[in-house]
Parts: structure tokens; C-alpha cells; sequence
């Protein structure tokens, strides 16, 4: 039925929808019930709180699943973005530890993540080797220099500055309560949900308003055409490839700072959810489709996923299995679309 | 048409190409000119070295050796963008476009229209792409959808267009006609000898004797990489030409047919 559907473009209360679009329906509405379903099970899921905790979870997968969107839209993979992740975090960590300015050394975290991309898109455009070669091998590369230049140990201490990022909230309200002791009236929204939220907006209008944008669709969608076109393919492919690894520098500093620990360990396996958050938004690994706010639903079914069986008390193990099973069906789809 | 021809300068002259790849010369010493207001068919097998020449031209492929000349100056075509800077474009066999994007899109793609600040002019390129693909077809819809969904004559009526909507002096058109229905193909036979009366110069390669004597003005043959004859279309018959893309030379005893017409500039065969 889905390539029927696929094909026909269905009317759907008389608009007439495209299968992109098709596809983030049915997400959207797999989002809501999930959402629907946990708080069934549990009042508690509804609350603000665990609305804003959900948030900021999702805001990491998020900013790596936006960055892997371009990759993956170009027709490639960046199978290196969860230890990209943690070498951005560690020298940004080890920068601060250093004496350097939180904001400096945070800053360079992000220009490591986006010193990686920049390696991964030379190898993939001048090297000619394939997206997930290049990217397996730098996510070797990066994951033993975060593990070298630390020791393999957690770099902790890092002072309340550097955990403003990943644990501080705009419009936080506290009042006093009758006890004499603050209250939180409002928790305030997570600066990781606000950057988001900024990172999904620029890049989704990058997307569909520049250049750029159009370039990296047409490559992915036919790199010879996009070519004899005039569009420079291996400048594209670069940008894309640098922007993800910018974001996974991002989402290093945003992670460690909310741990206001510098953690070589963390983000393993990170790579997958960002690309399931992509597939499950309708992304297409032969490249040429996919949209951020596709992207972001994906990371946000995946986040509810995640919280709500924890909330449900359902182990991590268990939790994998289903996550496993989530990203084979949304990839099964993914073949029912580009099967025509 | 042919005093015209005669008094004008050659569009574009490319001479002594050479083009090789490993041991195997796909291109070897070829010579090859266009008038403007001419159409020049040219012919040979499939890896004759026509595809390869008209590559070389369009700037999707550098020569090894050899000089194109326009005008009076020695070009040097190292990308697509070049020599559609100098007016040359090309309409490939594959068609060259991105099935993902939509017509608009692919018709300006790698040369947006852009906004003052530099956004893509969506609503412009639209109206551009109305304008002169229903030029083409008047009947042509769905400019939003993704291009997979058109028809074959559609994709390339979208072709034509991106090459035909920039200034174009010279066209290049891979088998333009393969894919299409026979009312498509009246509709870009009457569109070449349109673009041929504005005085705009196309090399066209096909398969289809019935094309190249309808519409060509001279043809070009190639065979083994090389240049095996240059002739008016007036001079030769059909059987001619089989033999010069079968055999590499005319039949024995071949003379030309109308002899006695004034010779062309711009026939020069290796």
C-alpha cells in the first residue's frame, strides 16, 4: 500500500499531499502516539518537567541528526559524529582545565568538530573513498585521540562557567514558597532546546532558501547532473560534511557541559540514533531527500522513546532491542518509498 | 542560409583535439568547425570519439592536446561553468538532471536566481520557468512537482529549456529525438530549425539518418577517434554516410552528388 500511495500523491481532504510530506505525517502522527501511550501509563510523562527533560535529551541526537541530514541528503553517511562528539567535548574540557576562557575553549571544541568534517570531506571528495570508509575511519581517529589526550580518564572540575551551557534555562522563574525556602515557579527552557531550536531553523532555511542548500539536494540526487549543471559537487559534499562535524562539536560541548564533565567515553554509538532520527524523518540514504524538520521529529520519537520506557521502568537492554527494531522498520519504509 | 554561411566567422573552431585515455585514443587529431546559423550533424558508432569531442567542448572533459578557438580568442573550458560562460551549452543524451528537484529548480540549477540578500528567488525562478518551458510546450504542468514524476518528453523539454533559456551561441544536443514520441520529435526538430534562424550555431549528434538529413546542414563522421569526412548534407547520399560510419571511407568510385555547388567553408577532413 505504501507504494501506491507513494506513486498517486493521494488527495487527502482535498489537498493533495506529496510523499515527503506523506512521510512526515505518518511520523508525526507515530510521535503523537507515543506521546499518547506513555502518558497512559504515566501521569507523570505529561508534566512540564519531563517535557522539558525530554528536550533536553533530544537536543543532542537533535544537533547530530541535523548535520548527518545534510550528509545523508548529499548522498553520503558520517558514521564519525558520536566520538567527533567527544573529542570537541574532551578539548574543549581540556582547553577550560587549561586556563583558557569557557566560551574560547568551548569555541574551539567546534572548530575540532568542524576540523574533523573538513578531513571527512577531503577524504570522501579528493581521496575518493567511500562516505562510510572515510567516516569509519575517523570515527577510529577521533574516539583514540579523545581517549590519548585525556588518559582515557573523565576530566571533571571544570567550574560552574562551563556547565551554564548544557544546565542553565532562560526564563527560569523562582519565587519563595511559604516555607521561607525558593520555589521553582517555571523551570525555564534549556538553553541545549533553545540552540535547537536556532541550529534546526538556520539550517532548515539553508536548506530551502540558499544556494547551498539546493546544491546539496541535487548532488545527492544525481551527482553527475548536479555536476555537468555547474554546481561544484566536491565543494558541496565538503560543506556538508564540515557543517556535521561543526554541529557534533556542538553537541560534544552542549553534553559535556550539562555532565560538566569532559567524558572520552561518551557518545558511543550516538552516530546510530542520529541516523535513525534522519531515516525515521523521511531522510533517504541514496541521498537527495530529507528535511530538518523531518529530522526532527525522528530525534524526538527516538528521545519520547527513550524517556518514555525508562519511565516505564523497561531495562536499557530492552530499550535497545525496540530502538533496533524502530530503525530496521523506518528503513524498511525507506526502500518501500524509493522503490518505484 | 548559405550566403549567410559564407560570410560569417566560424562560432567556435576546435582543432587538432587529441583526447586519450590509458593507451586508447578516443580523440585523435580531430579537427572541427561551426558557423553560426548552422546545424552540424555529428556522426559515427557508439565510441567513435563523438560523445568524447562534444565533452571536451562542453567543458566536462579537458583535451590532452589541441586548441578551441572563439573568435579570436584560444579558450580553455576546465568545467561546465566555463564554457557556459562563453555560451555553450549542451543538452546531454542522460538529460543531466536531479529527479529529486522540481522544474524550476532544475532549470536553474547552478545558476539560481537570487534575492537582494542572496536567498533563492523561488517565486522568480517559477515565473521564469512557466514562461519559457510553456514556450516549449504549452500544455506543460506540474512546474512543483519532483521531475521523476514527468513524462519522458517533459524531462526533456525541461532539458532544452535550461539550455536554450541562457544566451546560448552554441548548442550542443546528445540524440535529442531517442526518447521521444513522434509529435515530440516534430516539436524539437521545428525548435532546432528555429534556433538555427536566429543564427545560433549546434552540433547535433544522432543515430537517426531521417533527423540528420532533415535538419542537418553539413555532417562530421567520425570513426575510430578520428575525423573520416566533413560534407555538405547536398553532397551525399544516405548509403554515403552508412559507409563512412561503417567502413571510415566513402564508397568506391564516391563523388560528390552536387558537384557543381560552391564548396563551404569550414569542410576540412583528416
Amino acid at each position: 500500500m505504501s507504494v501506491e500511495v507513494d506513486r498517486l500523491a493521494v488527495p487527502f481532504a482535498g489537498v493533495k499531499i506529496s510523499s515527503d510530506a506523506l512521510h512526515k505525517l505518518s511520523a508525526l502522527f507515530t510521535l503523537f502516539m507515543l506521546v499518547g501511550f506513555f502518558s497512559f501509563g504515566n501521569a507523570a510523562f505529561l508534566s512540564v518537567g519531563n517535557g522539558l527533560t525530554v528536550l533536553l535529551q533530544t537536543s543532542v541526537i537533535g544537533l547530530l541528526g541535523i548535520g548527518m541530514t545534510l550528509v545523508i541528503v548529499t548522498g553520503g553517511i558520517d558514521l564519525s559524529v558520536g566520538s567527533v562528539l567527544a573529542l570537541s567535548g574532551t578539548v574543549a574540557g581540556l582547553a577550560v582545565k587549561a586556563g583558557i576562557p569557557v566560551p574560547l575553549g568551548m569555541a574551539m571544541g567546534i572548530a575540532v568538530g568542524a576540523l574533523c568534517g573538513a578531513v571527512n570531506g577531503i577524504v570522501v571528495t579528493k581521496m575518493r573513498i567511500t562516505p562510510f570508509v572515510a567516516t569509519l575511519g575517523m570515527m577510529l581517529i577521533a574516539r583514540g585521540t579523545a581517549l590519548q589526550i585525556t588518559g582515557a580518564a573523565p576530566i571533571s572540575q571544570l567550574g560552574e562557567a562551563f556547565g551554564k551551557l548544557g544546565n542553565g534555562s532562560l526564563f527560569r522563574m523562582i519565587g519563595m514558597g511559604s516555607n521561607g525556602l525558593p520555589k521553582v515557579i517555571f523551570p525555564g527552557i534549556p538553553y541545549p532546546a533553545i540552540l535547537l531550536v536556532v541550529v534546526a531553523v538556520a539550517v532548515g532555511f539553508m536548506l530551502r532558501r540558499r544556494s547551498i542548500g539546493r546544491h546539496i539536494y541535487a548532488t545527492g540526487s544525481n551527482e553527475e547532473a548536479a555536476r555537468l549543471s555547474g554546481v561544484e559537487v566536491d565543494r558541496t559534499k565538503l560543506a556538508a560534511y564540515v557543517m556535521s562535524g561543526a554541529l557534533a562539536g556542538l553537541a560534544g560541548i552542549v553534553l559535556m557541559s550539562r555532565l560538566v564533565t569532559a567524558q572520552p567515553n561518551e557518545g558511543v554509538m550516538y552516530e546510530l540514533d542520529a541516523i535513525a532520527a534522519a531515516v525515521i524523518g523521511g531522510a533517504s540514504l541514496m541521498g537527495g531527500v530529507g528535511t530538518v524538520s523531518g529530522t526532527m521529529i525522528g530525534a524526538f520519537i527516538i528521545g519520547v522513546l527513550r524517556n518514555g520506557l525508562n519511565m516505564a521502568g523497561v531495562s536499557a537492554f530492552i530499550q535497545q532491542i525496540i530502538i533496533g527494531f524502530v530503525v530496521i522498520m523506518a528503513v524498511y519504509v525507506d526502500q518501500l518509498r524509493s522503490r518505484r | 542560409m548559405n550566403a549567410h554561411v559564407t560570410r560569417s566567422r566560424p562560432l567556435v573552431e576546435m582543432i587538432n583535439i587529441q583526447k586519450s585515455f590509458g593507451g586508447v585514443h578516443a580523440v585523435e587529431d580531430v579537427s572541427i568547425d561551426l558557423f553560426p546559423g548552422e546545424v552540424v550533424g555529428v556522426l559515427g558508432h557508439n565510441g567513435a570519439g563523438k560523445s568524447c569531442l562534444m565533452r571536451i567542448l562542453s567543458g566536462a572533459m579537458a583535451p590532452n592536446a589541441g586548441t578551441i578557438r572563439m573568435g579570436d580568442e584560444d579558450v580553455r573550458f576546465l568545467s561546465p561553468q566555463d564554457a557556459r560562460r562563453q555560451g555553450v551549452e549542451t543538452i546531454y543524451q542522460t538529460l543531466a538532471l536531479a529527479d529529486h528537484l522540481d522544474a524550476p529548480s532544475n532549470l536553474f540549477l547552478g545558476r539560481e536566481l537570487k534575492t537582494r540578500w542572496g536567498n533563492l528567488d523561488d517565486k522568480n525562478m517559477m515565473e521564469e520557468a512557466r514562461r519559457v518551458l510553456h514556450r516549449l510546450n504549452p500544455n506543460f504542468k506540474n512546474l512543483s512537482d519532483p521531475i521523476s514524476r514527468l513524462s519522458g518528453g517533459q524531462r526533456q523539454v525541461i532539458a532544452i529549456a535550461r539550455a536554450i533559456y541562457f544566451k546560448v551561441k552554441i548548442l550542443i544536443m546528445d540524440e535529442p529525438t531517442a526518447a521521444l514520441g513522434p509529435a515530440e520529435t516534430a516539436m524539437v526538430a521545428d525548435l532546432i530549425r528555429q534556433l538555427r534562424s536566429e543564427g545560433i550555431g549546434i552540433f547535433l549528434i544522432s543515430h537517426d539518418m531521417h533527423d540528420v538529413f532533415d535538419l542537418c546542414d553539413r555532417i562530421v563522421v567520425m570513426n575510430r577517434g578520428r575525423n573520416v569526412g566533413g560534407y555538405c548534407i547536398e553532397e551525399v547520399t544516405k548509403d554515403d554516410v552508412l559507409s563512412l560510419i561503417i567502413k571510415g571511407e566513402m564508397p568506391d568510385g564516391w563523388w560528390p552528388r552536387n558537384a557543381a555547388k560552391t564548396p563551404q567553408p569550414g569542410l576540412s577532413s583528416n
